[in-house]
């Protein structure tokens, strides 16, 4: 070979190999982004755990942030280690391990000194947290938040709330009563420490992103109030490598249209701003649309003082037909109920055994029933808040109640004079009202404690002394299955057929979404929470 | 003239006190509360809490003074819903939002509007002016959600692969088109009626006759005097429709994704945000007081006979 030749085709072939490592190189370092686009329907009010109390920021939270437990999955829903590694309850003394790995995005452990003064802030009467109440099965928690700063030293009731820490990573509290739901309801974003020396130093603006110091897969990194937020992930966490995506991108639209139309030019991947109801059938028919079992429940109460007849209260249950509801009006999947308590709960069949609201409405009973009133109220007024979903399932009731010969007008307000007309105690005007329940954690007590005399939920003017006492009961017994026939014996008062129907279920409800294939391990649990790091695109 | 705006200005004081007043008394007056979001009441020490922390614990009187004499040190309070941020906080965020598309929907509804009505007008009773107006009162009975809508539907949707233009959001020139296009609409046929109609009883005047019979080209009599003369009412029409567009539109702004202030006004009212709904409420009151006395100045430029008068 000549030469020149030979110095040819040398130099091209370490050409075409460092050509080669060269493309393999931008290969490696050049794989795809993993970004979710995701609409969301609101501007969250508060990214402080201390304060935020919708879903949204709920939301967003438990994903920038690490709680101390998370829920494994449905229906079970148990605790499962998180930010806590171990715990154990004797009575009413919980002890939490925390995990010594868990780090705030600053790189300073998290520790149990900063939970006690995340949670006694949130319990301060100065903070006015809403969600204060979640801290009352904890001793001494109710009686701080109800001190008035300007009238009596609360330091002292400060001193005597039940939350210490022993040690650097051990919690101690401390509950006025044991409570097996306890473990499961820290999983609420409520319980998520904050870091005190930038809450101190930023004030109000902690939360915005050149503030916030967090300590969860990600990290905000973008907050146009209004319209976007940006999440990334953060690569220090301690369990960064499991986590798939690199940014989410949560779009703010409010306006169903608008996202559905998002959703379709492929501008978002995840469209959880909700649904138009006349949009529902023609998605139904795509992959697209993702349902979900929710714990909560959609019900009409009575005022038992205007339809003070049992009996007449039980044909009202009769005569509506939940499976039609179901079925051509809310069309998510939402199940008939039966009961109060969602089967999904733990130890919810057992709770549910003889709840007799039936799903598909039988006149005949109905009628029966309605024949032993000795004086039916045949006017009644059903009130329902603006909204298109609520007004069609009234239309629908109205239709199956004219059946029993009763008049029904239907009385429309707006939400938040809706919430002040309906007190307790409820206006007299309102024979009957729409509300619905999503639950706090995932036990039944939190249902049922809605129907004791005192509640703030119960908005029914019934009062009976025997349902106060099992739930009191069941508070005070630990042991799951005696827990559960006791809730058995309560739910009985409630949807049983000796009991007093004070309310009436219509049925359980679903969480729903549009998600594109292309989104994987995207789920809601049955407390409406979504876990990111499970998530990934492609 | 100088007298005539200082006279304007010191009566914007009593103004905006009487506004704060009636917005106060209007809000306590449909009740609601502001802290409880869901069905969850708010437990009645946690309630008293809240009401401690914002001052509602305190008469009404003593409440609109408190709140008088912040606005006097251009402290807005805080938000009741969104926990984390001032009222000044919402306002600095999100006015230069509204700001730029009300500006944008205003010389849009004028670059169309105005030669849209003179060219009817000039074209008077033919088939180009009843297409013209024909269009016009289109545009003004169509409502702005569904224009809004229809625009998302047709131009970012079906069409999206040819003019790249987005569903929502602000970000951007693409995104400023079509929320521009849906609120600027209304006032451009606004504008096209109107001017139509003046430029219609200008034509009619002796002084265009005698421009005419002078022997001036019509297109100078147009320019020059016809103009001039129809333009006044369209100034003074100018003002309150900007004032209107500035300060927002909720239902453009609600369908677009675009994070201005008359979303954020009307989830306010809704939410029982106080201290948010009126903060705005001060601010929308200063805008269209600045934008009447503006209006107000150039007319007395634009019009010879009303200078004369003020002086």
């Amino acid at each position: 070979m000549r030469k020149s030749k030979r110095w040819a085709w040398w130099a091209g072939a370490a050409a075409l190999i460092a050509i080669t490592v060269a493309g393999s190189a931008i290969g490696a370092t050049g794989a795809k982004t993993q970004v979710l686009r995701e609409s969301i329907g609101a501007e969250p009010p508060s990214l402080d755990p201390g304060l935020a109390t919708d879903t949204t920021s709920a939301n967003i939270i438990l994903n920038i942030m690490e709680p101390l437990v998370k829920l494994g999955p449905a229906p079970a829903l148990k605790a499962l280690p998180a930010a806590a590694s171990s715990w154990s309850v004797k009575g009413k003394v919980v002890n939490l391990k925390l995990n010594p790995a868990v780090r705030w995005t600053n790189g300073q452990p998290v520790t149990s000194a900063d939970y006690v003064w995340s949670w006694l802030r949130t319990i301060s009467p100065e903070l006015g947290a809403d969600y204060a109440y979640q801290f009352y099965g904890i001793q001494g928690a109710e009686a701080y938040n109800g001190c008035d700063p300007g009238k009596a030293n609360c330091n002292a009731l400060k001193n005597k709330v039940g939350i210490k820490a022993v040690g650097k990573y051990g919690l101690r509290v401390t509950l006025t009563s044991p409570q097996p739901w306890f473990i499961q309801q820290l999983s609420h974003h409520s319980f998520l420490p904050v870091n005190k020396a930038t809450v101190t130093k930023y004030g109000n603006k902690w939360t915005e992103p050149q503030n916030i110091v967090t300590d969860g897969p990600f990290k905000l990194s973008a907050w146009k109030h209004d319209a976007s937020l940006t999440l990334v992930k953060n690569t220090k966490w301690r369990n960064a490598s499991s986590v798939k995506l690199d940014r989410i991108q949560l779009s703010i639209i409010t306006d169903a249209s608008t996202a559905l139309n998002a959703f379709k030019a492929g501008n978002i991947d995840v469209d959880s701003t909700g649904l138009n109801p006349v949009d529902v059938k023609d998605l139904k028919k795509t992959a697209f649309l993702k349902t979900y079992k929710a714990l909560g429940t959609y019900y009409y109460g009575f005022n038992v003082k205007n339809i003070s007849d049992v009996n007449q209260r039980r044909a009202m249950s009769f005569a509506v037909d939940r499976k039609a509801i179901t079925k051509y009006i809310t069309q998510l999947g939402q199940v008939p109920a039966r009961g109060f308590t969602p089967p999904g709960i733990a130890g919810g069949p057992t709770i549910l055994k003889n709840a007799f609201n039936p799903p598909t409405h039988q006149t005949a009973k109905a009628k029966a029933y309605m024949a032993l009133v000795k004086n039916p109220k045949k006017d009644i007024h059903l009130y329902i808040n603006n909204s298109p979903g609520h007004i069609n399932i009234a239309t629908a009731v109205q239709a199956f109640w004219k059946e029993l010969g009763l008049n029904v007008q239907i009385k429309v307000q707006e939400w938040k004079q809706y919430l002040e007309f309906l007190g307790p105690p409820p206006n007299s005007d309102v024979d009957v009202y729409r509300l619905g329940w999503i639950y706090d954690y995932p036990d039944a007590q939190n249902g049922l404690v809605l129907w004791t005399c005192g509640s703030g939920n119960n908005n029914t003017n019934w009062c009976n002394k025997k349902y106060d006492a099992l739930i009191a009961k069941a508070n005070n017994t630990p042991n799951a299955n005696a827990r559960y026939l006791l809730y058995q014996q309560a739910e009985d008062l409630i949807s049983g057929p000796k009991g007093d129907m004070p309310l009436m279920p219509i049925y359980w409800y679903t969480y729903t979404n549009l998600q594109h294939q292309n989104v994987k391990g995207y789920t809601i649990n049955p407390m409406d929470q979504t876990t990111y790091s499970a998530v990934s695109i492609g | 003239m100088l007298a005539f705006i200082i006279r304007r200005i010191v009566w914007t004081i009593p103004v905006i006190l009487l506004v704060i007043l009636m917005t106060f008394l209007m809000m306590r007056l449909i009740k609601g509360n502001p802290f409880q979001v869901t069905d969850r009441p708010v437990p009645p020490s946690i309630q008293r809490n809240l009401d401690r922390k914002f001052h509602l614990d305190k008469p009404w009187w003593e409440q609109y003074l408190y709140y008088v004499r912040d606005v006097g040190r251009f402290d807005l309070g805080p938000s009741l819903v969104q926990r984390n941020q001032d009222v000044n906080d919402v306002i600095k965020e999100h006015f230069p939002t509204s700001i730029k598309l009300g500006l944008m929907a205003m010389g849009f509804a004028i670059v169309i509007g105005v030669p849209l009505g003179v060219f009817a007008a000039l074209r008077h009773n033919t088939v180009l002016d009843y297409t013209a107006m024909g269009l016009a009162n289109l545009g003004f009975a169509v409502p702005s959600f569904l224009v809004a809508t229809l625009l998302i539907y047709f131009f970012a949707l079906r069409l999206k692969d040819y003019t790249g233009l987005p569903t929502n959001g602000w970000n951007g020139p693409s995104s400023w088109v079509l929320p521009v296009i849906a609120l600027g609409i209304y006032p451009m046929t606004y504008f096209a009626r109107l001017v139509r109609g003046t430029v219609l009883e200008t034509l009619q005047q002796d002084y265009i006759r005698t421009a005419k019979a002078k022997g001036l080209r019509w297109r100078f009599v147009v320019g020059k005097h016809v103009l001039r003369n129809s333009l006044i009412p369209v100034v003074t029409a100018a003002g309150p429709v900007l004032g209107g567009l500035i300060t927002g539109s909720f239902i453009v702004e609600t369908i677009f994704g675009i994070p201005g202030i008359g979303r954020y006004y009307v989830t306010a009212v809704t939410g029982r945000d106080y201290s948010v709904v009126m903060g705005i409420t001060v601010l929308l009151s200063v805008i269209i007081i600045v934008a009447n006395l503006v209006v107000d100045i150039l007319y007395g430029y634009l019009d010879p006979r009303i200078r004369d008068e003020r002086a």
